[in-house]
């Protein structure tokens, strides 16, 4: 068993951190505080190809795996929540479905714009009665011709608010419900009936666009339907999969920032006369930050490769996705603690870094549904089926 | 038109403590990187090749147990890079290297120019630029800002105190590049994963050869032989003198007499 | 032991709670957007009699008992956490001060105006380089001087995090003396008193937390509250009265967040029933409701020991330790039980969330609070423990 990365990862990964380092990190504070989306982070992104990191070389991307996926999110989100989150709402689940569902046209039309940051992607599942029971969705498409029409809409859809594409899932048999019933398509944004109709005010991630989006007797063309017309539910749902993966990475990042940050101060801020890192209340808090990091780590880089190596991986992957948010969680709490009123100070990065943690136990998927997921797999191979 | 780039490694300084009261020197984290004046000189080499076209070609500034700064050079754009190994290449100096390199050149056909760093963060000596220049014969250009090609020429920028200087050069020259001036590039994420790879065109770009044969035996003899290293001294209190301006005089004429044990 | 409130206290807490539900509630949102506390809303406060919440009603006062008390911050904090911490830092660290501690002269000066929230009160010991935490400062660790310049004192000095900085007008002000640690009465408007930056914070975003600059402040001599060098354990047992009025806010927020997150439950229909169906909603909301109620019992009785006098630092600690504990997890729970809502800033739950946290930090951070217990277990044992 080797736990060697390859030395392709290695080298993407010395690149991508320094590029976090310098493009990412100076402005984080800022695109939070003026809740602005850094647009030029992606183009600079797109331009030396990590906007298409695990997509295949003939349709734009760099070829590295889910593994090189991994990596990227992990080094953004060690800097800056926000500009991870827009780069997986883009790769992880955006452009995705198009990997793993598209044509060969459709990969060429969408997917190598997508890989090199010329177009940017957003998913487009979640509606307001339908968060955790994805099937829920009322979106409907209707066949007229050799197009479809879309009405309905979609809300809390990360990058919507200035996505070019959008991969949506929509009704199209509601008598056969997910088996069969629903389709997915590629939209694009500039077409006639799309339109975005608000923006969310969140607590955190403010460098990213949460948006709501209309569709108003929207014309899609046929050939834009991903896959089998009536098979849409399991690409995307195999997309969420994968993305669940590649969020325990990002939440590695954000664990380490939180780490990083408390090691730092535990070095020079001095109480009663003694460094805080002499502290048993302070030690404690990062041995078990660092053991729960450690811990995570193994499980996400295995993970990927699992996937990597075509095994099963989705029970996994919801464990990378719940585990790996409630460590960043208790990572950033335990940092902010750690630097007792300036981490309730905005002037210092912790209480963002808090607020931006939170939601990685709600968005793509709630813990909740990260742990029947899991129980369900796990009864299955006990022949017991599970309902949500 | 063909750019020769030389390039080195360097231990991350961020990971290396130096504690003079039990003097040591710890290497708390072991990562190299490339050197900053080199990988500004391959930036520039590459704005040269933007915007008047050329073959980049990277060589190392000495022995490397690996390919990594040269598969890196790669990834960021060179065309071409040449891995030197073999026995008898260890411990080599600037003087082997610089034997070495101008041979490596002439195996290569020739080259209009060359840039490297004008220093190293960890030696900081500058030697290899200039000797190499003196080996090729070709005039050098050595701590430039910026440099461009024009007309067979290449300009410099150089700084000097307060002011900006400006220079010219006839083809070939060597120029050696301070850090700092030029935005580096990143490498392209489809080269890197290539090149680490070792699939593909790019993967072929990375030659390598023997310094046997290039150098023979007594060329790769290093002249330096290192004898040991030490702290510098410790920089002892200074006294203060006080009182009229012969006063201090008078003192400050005794402290010096007594130092120099008079 | 009779754990019914009396009748009175039913009324009380009847009227908080509707006092908070129309004036206070209807703006929390805004107030913590928009980082304002109007005026006008602690002047309803006031003439309700609720910034005098404890002094005698000579004084316009609306003498409440501890436990009353207890259930008005609470009350309050259930709208707005924010508005909790300004009523208490007013009430319990500067009012209760200048009338367990003033002269008659004092009091006659401050009292009324405290009480009508004509004057709001400030208390300013945090120093950049001194933590809050008074009992854990040697004598000599104050870096704001208090010189005697005749019948006058001079104070200069630094003061960081003061809550109601910027709506004082009066500041109870710790300064190293000659002979101790002294507590000063320094009006707003007193020459040499700069307030300055406001920090901004993660949360509690309606309360002004600032820096205060005491350059060459001079104040009459008359204006120490308390002897020579008592200012010390002046700040202890104004941090004790504030514990238990932080852990009733966290109690209030809590409570609030337990109601609107079951409230939600019932609401929000997944997988074709409402989420309230579902045991894992079901098993957050009880086991923050056990939460809720251990701290509400903790809370009370805290009150009435306060009520009853005598030393009272280790129930102090412990109360505002549990009640850091239980908002954070509770509002931390409440929040995942509203999933995406929970993080949208037009619901109130990520604004609870957010002024939650500060109750670990506000008021001494727990790991201080924790080492307060420890020290009295183990002094009971006869062993000195230092932090």
């Amino acid at each position: 068993m080797d736990f060697a990365f390859s030395p392709e990862h290695v080298a993407l990964r010395r690149m991508i951190r320094e590029f976090a380092e310098n493009e990412v990190a100076p402005i984080a504070a800022e695109i939070d505080r003026d809740h602005r989306v850094p647009f030029e982070t992606m183009r600079k992104l797109g331009e030396i190809g990590l906007l298409g990191v695990c997509f295949p070389q003939e349709y734009g991307g760099m070829g590295a795996g889910e593994m090189g996926y991994c990596i990227l999110m992990e080094e953004l989100n060690r800097v800056c929540t926000s500009t991870g989150t827009n780069v997986g709402a883009h790769i992880g689940i955006g452009a995705m479905v198009i990997h793993l569902d598209g044509n060969e046209e459709q990969k060429r039309k969408y997917l190598t714009p997508l890989s090199r940051g010329e177009k940017i992607a957003a998913f487009g599942l979640t509606e307001s009665g339908a968060g955790s029971d994805a099937a829920a969705i009322r979106t409907r498409a209707v066949r007229e011709g050799d197009s479809w029409i879309l009405d309905g809409g979609k809300v809390f859809i990360t990058n919507g608010g200035y996505a070019d594409i959008v991969t949506v899932l929509a009704v199209t048999d509601p008598t056969l419900g997910g088996r069969g019933g629903i389709t997915a398509f590629v939209v694009e944004t500039d077409w006639e009936g799309f339109r975005v109709a608000r923006e969310e005010d969140k607590m955190g991630i403010r460098g990213t666009s949460t948006a709501e989006l209309v569709f108003e007797e929207l014309r899609v063309p046929h050939e834009n339907v991903l896959g089998k017309v009536g098979e849409g539910f399991i690409p995307f749902m195999k997309s969420l999969d994968m993305g669940r993966l590649t969020l325990g990475a990002a939440c590695i990042g954000g664990a380490e920032m939180a780490l990083e940050s408390a090691v730092r101060w535990a070095k020079i801020r001095k109480q009663f006369g003694q460094e805080l890192a002499h502290k048993q209340s302070v030690q404690w808090k990062i041995a078990n930050m660092a053991t729960e990091i450690e811990a995570l780590r193994s499980l996400v880089y295995r993970v990927a490769w699992l996937v990597d190596t075509g095994q099963p991986f989705t029970q996994l992957a919801a464990m990378c996705k719940l585990y790996g948010s409630e460590v960043a969680s208790r990572a950033i709490d335990m940092a902010l603690q750690i630097h007792g009123g300036l981490g309730f100070s905005r002037d210092f990065p912790l209480e963002r870094g808090f607020r931006d943690a939170r939601i990685g136990e709600i968005y793509e998927g709630t813990s909740e549904v990260q742990r029947i997921v899991i129980a369900s797999n796990i009864f299955r191979e006990h022949s017991v089926r599970i309902r949500p | 038109m063909r750019i020769i780039v030389i390039l080195g490694r360097v231990l991350d300084p961020s990971g290396i403590a130096v504690n003079r009261r039990v003097g040591r020197i710890f290497i708390n984290r072991e990562e190299y990187v490339l050197q900053p004046a080199d990988r500004c000189a391959l930036e520039a080499a590459l704005q040269v090749k933007d915007a008047a076209g050329a073959e980049v070609v990277a060589l190392p500034r000495g022995p490397l147990p690996d390919d990594d700064v040269l598969r890196q050079a790669l990834a960021t754009g060179a065309d071409r890079a040449i891995y030197l190994a073999g026995d008898g290449f260890k411990g080599a100096d600037d003087g082997v290297m610089v034997r070495v390199l101008a041979a490596a050149v002439e195996r290569l056909g020739g080259t209009d120019l060359v840039l490297t760093g004008a220093t190293t963060m960890d030696t900081g000596q500058g030697q290899l630029g200039p000797r190499l220049a003196e080996a090729l014969g070709c005039p050098q250009i050595i701590n430039a800002w910026q440099v461009s090609v024009t007309d067979g020429k290449v300009r410099a920028v150089l700084q000097q105190a307060a002011d900006y200087v400006a220079v010219e050069a006839g083809l070939p020259a060597v120029v050696t590049m301070l850090p700092g001036a030029l935005r580096l590039r990143y490498p392209d994420g489809v080269r890197l994963v290539n090149v680490y790879k070792g699939v593909g065109e790019i993967a072929e770009a990375l030659e390598r050869w023997d310094v046997a044969d290039l150098v023979d035996a007594d060329g790769l003899r290093p002249l330096l032989e290192r004898r040991g290293r030490d702290f510098p001294p410790e920089r002892e209190r200074g006294s203060r003198v006080t009182g009229t301006p012969q006063d201090m005089a008078q003192a400050a004429a005794n402290a010096l007499q007594q130092r120099m044990g008079r | 032991m009779d754990f019914t409130l009396s009748e009175e206290q039913e009324m009380f807490r009847a009227m908080f709670r509707d006092f908070a539900a129309k004036e206070i509630a209807p703006l929390a949102e805004e107030i913590d957007h928009e980082e304002t506390l109007p005026l006008s809303l602690l002047h309803k406060a006031g003439n309700q009699g609720f910034l005098g919440a404890c002094l005698p009603e000579e004084c316009f006062g609306a003498e409440l008992d501890g436990v009353s008390y207890a259930m008005l911050i609470e009350a309050i904090a259930a709208a707005s956490m924010s508005v909790a911490v300004v009523v208490a830092t007013h009430v319990s660290l500067v009012a209760m001060s200048v009338f367990e501690h003033g002269t008659d002269a004092q009091k006659e000066e401050w009292l009324v105006p405290l009480a009508t929230g004509e004057v709001i009160g400030a208390f300013a010991l945090t120093e950049p380089d001194a933590g809050s935490d008074a009992a854990h400062q040697n004598a000599s660790s104050l870096g704001t001087r208090a010189t005697p310049d005749g019948d006058e004192v001079s104070l200069d000095g630094v003061k960081t995090w003061v809550a109601n900085g910027e709506i004082a007008g009066l500041f109870l002000v710790f300064a190293q003396g000659l002979e101790g640690i002294g507590a000063y009465l320094v009006p707003k408007d007193a020459a040499g008193l700069t307030v300055g930056y406001r920090e901004p914070t993660l949360g509690l975003r309606s309360v002004t937390f600032n820096t205060l600059y005491l350059e060459g402040c001079r104040v009459p001599q008359a204006n120490r509250l308390g002897g020579p060098g008592e200012g010390w354990k002046m700040a202890q047992q104004a941090q004790d009265r504030m514990a238990v009025a932080l852990a009733a806010a966290g109690l209030g927020v809590s409570e609030n967040a337990v109601e609107v997150a079951a409230q939600y439950a019932t609401e929000r229909v997944q997988f074709g029933v409402a989420i309230a169906q579902k045991q894992a909603i079901q098993n957050y909301v009880a086991e923050a409701m056990a939460e809720v109620e251990a701290l509400r019992y903790l809370v009370y009785h805290a009150a009435w020991l306060l009520d009853r006098g005598g030393g009272f630092s280790f129930d102090a600690s412990v109360v505002k330790a549990f009640g850091a504990r239980v908002v954070r997890s509770v509002t931390n729970r409440m929040v995942q039980v509203m999933g995406g809502y929970g993080y949208m800033e037009d619901y109130p739950m990520a604004r609870k969330y957010r002024d939650a946290r500060a109750l670990h930090i506000i008021g001494g951070p727990t790991e201080t609070h924790d080492f307060r217990i420890a020290r009295r277990i183990f002094a009971d044992l006869d062993v000195e423990i230092a932090p």
